[in-house]
């Protein structure tokens, strides 16, 4: 009995320790107050809504992809394909790319630590409107994994019932379920964590959050068990809306089994299967491959093909 | 269903050898993922501690779970296993621990996928209750069970996750004299 206490003792002491546990943060991170996303303070470098706010008949032309990064990423996640796009067709190319910054991302430790996972879908749902009311017509949606997510939670929460319909819905490694075995019982452990510390390099410290608050943690998780259930009963993309999944064979952070359950729940409002393409990788985000080297990786041929090949594909549907 | 019914016979095989035989199905739920239902039968070797130790096979689907008549994904778990009850045979109430080995199996659904992992070798430790009825030739067998995996991320099947719980209720159709 006295071993017993004694157990108890020390665990409710470890316990109430680590609750109170603070990120040691730093003014030389994302989690910090100095160190922001810049489409926080510059939104007209990444807007499309903010870069033409009255936008001529020329520009409502122009196809726009809005580009939703991933959970604690950053606009950084998609400028490469800005980058490709711009050397492409510099500004006489038929689509520009809208960089959205999730919300609750970008900014400090707290304020991520506060939102929901609701909140991380609102930004992309705000600049969709806000096109559509600028007067575009020809819009579409990519996002890698989180943030494709959010397209999926665009479409089965109705969002589009009472505007336009996107013409394309890219999905990259999109999350539904984890690679990461022990995500699921974050509920169970993450009380007694707090946050989980990345091992990013110091290179990426402004791109990333480094501390993940446990909270956000099953916030990901509620969406992706939200995603999933919907899948389960059935999705149905909006009339005109096309869907094309990619995903990384071997995915070590957003299982490619989610690339299967998407396929299986998620149709064309035809009726027609959507179109899926399963990489030959095992790097999450395939799209991005910028800072890899700071996360132990070789950038090989195989990977710059796979990028190309994706952004090709997207940038042929952009008419 | 082959692999199924091979399962089956080997276990039947080998059961003649028992002493007790229980016999019943299991309701399981993997923490964060499906339901998965199925079979499950466990038996006691007469000449190594009949009173505590036993072997067992189950096998739960999500055919007869969370996939029935969704879009869930299709899998099929076979699992063996090797326990202990702790405690006399006679108390109706025993702690019990466990260690489980097997195979997981999710549907293929299309040759996109063929690249995809969609099986995956078990091995998992199990802890749980046992609760015998004093008038009835039924048991419950409640566990808590963690797999524990050694590949890297990205190698085995997203909808295979570690911690799941289950409920065996069981009928004895042998007992020993």
């Amino acid at each position: 009995m006295t071993t017993l206490l004694k157990s108890l003792t020390l665990f409710s002491l470890l316990l109430f320790a680590s609750c109170e546990k603070n990120p040691p943060i730093t003014d030389g991170l994302l989690d910090g107050n100095v160190i922001f996303d810049p489409a926080v303070n510059n939104p007209e470098g990444y807007y499309i809504s903010a870069k033409y706010p009255n936008p001529t008949p020329q520009d409502l032309e122009k196809h726009i992809i809005i580009a939703i990064h991933g959970y604690t990423a950053s606009t950084f996640e998609w400028q490469e394909f800005v980058d490709w796009t711009d050397a492409a067709y510099g500004d006489t190319g038929p689509y520009r790319v809208s960089q959205i910054l999730m919300g609750a991302h970008g900014t400090t430790y707290e304020a991520f630590k506060a939102s929901k996972w609701q909140d991380w879908a609102e930004s992309a749902k705000v600049e969709y409107q806000k096109l559509v009311d600028l007067g575009y017509t020809k819009i579409s949606l990519v996002g890698s994994s989180t943030g494709a997510t959010v397209c999926l939670e665009m479409i089965h929460s109705g969002f589009f019932n009472s505007t336009i319909a996107p013409q394309n819905v890219f999905i990259v490694d999109g999350i539904i379920v984890s690679s990461i075995k022990t995500q699921s019982i974050a509920n169970i452990v993450g009380p007694m964590l707090v946050y989980v510390e990345s091992n990013q390099a110091a290179e990426q410290d402004s791109f990333w959050y480094r501390f993940r608050p446990q909270e956000t943690v099953r916030e990901l998780n509620k969406m992706m068990k939200e995603g999933r259930k919907e899948l389960e009963s059935s999705i149905i993309a909006p009339e005109g809306t096309r869907v094309k999944v990619y995903h990384s064979a071997n995915d070590p952070t957003a299982s490619s089994t989610s690339a299967v359950l998407i396929y299986k729940g998620l149709k064309h409002a035809d009726g027609s299967n959507i179109d899926v393409q399963i990489m030959e990788s095992d790097i999450h985000v395939f799209t991005r491959l910028a800072l890899r080297e700071f996360e132990g990786l070789t950038v090989t041929q195989k990977q710059r093909d796979n990028q190309k090949s994706c952004f090709q594909d997207m940038a042929s549907k952009l008419n | 269903m082959q692999n199924t019914i091979l399962a089956l016979l080997c276990f039947f095989g080998v059961s003649l050898s028992g002493q007790n035989l229980d016999l019943g199905v299991r309701i399981q739920k993997t923490h964060g993922m499906y339901w998965e239902n199925g079979i499950t039968a466990q038996y006691t070797l007469r000449n190594f501690k009949p009173d505590n130790f036993y072997v067992g096979f189950s096998y739960v689907t999500s055919r007869l779970g969370t996939a029935l008549g969704t879009n869930a994904l299709k899998q099929d778990n076979y699992i063996a296993s090797a326990g202990w009850n702790f405690g006399k045979e006679v108390k109706p109430f025993r702690v019990h621990a466990r260690l489980n080995f097997g195979y997981f199996y999710a549907e293929q659904v299309s040759d996109i996928f063929k690249d995809v992992p969609n099986t995956a070798f078990l091995f998992s430790p199990e802890i749980g209750f046992k609760y015998t009825f004093s008038q009835l030739p039924i048991s419950l067998n409640l566990g808590s069970v963690y797999y524990l995996f050694t590949g890297e991320n990205g190698e085995s099947p997203g909808t295979l996750q570690p911690l799941y719980y289950h409920l065996d209720i069981t009928y004895q159709i042998l007992k020993k004299k």
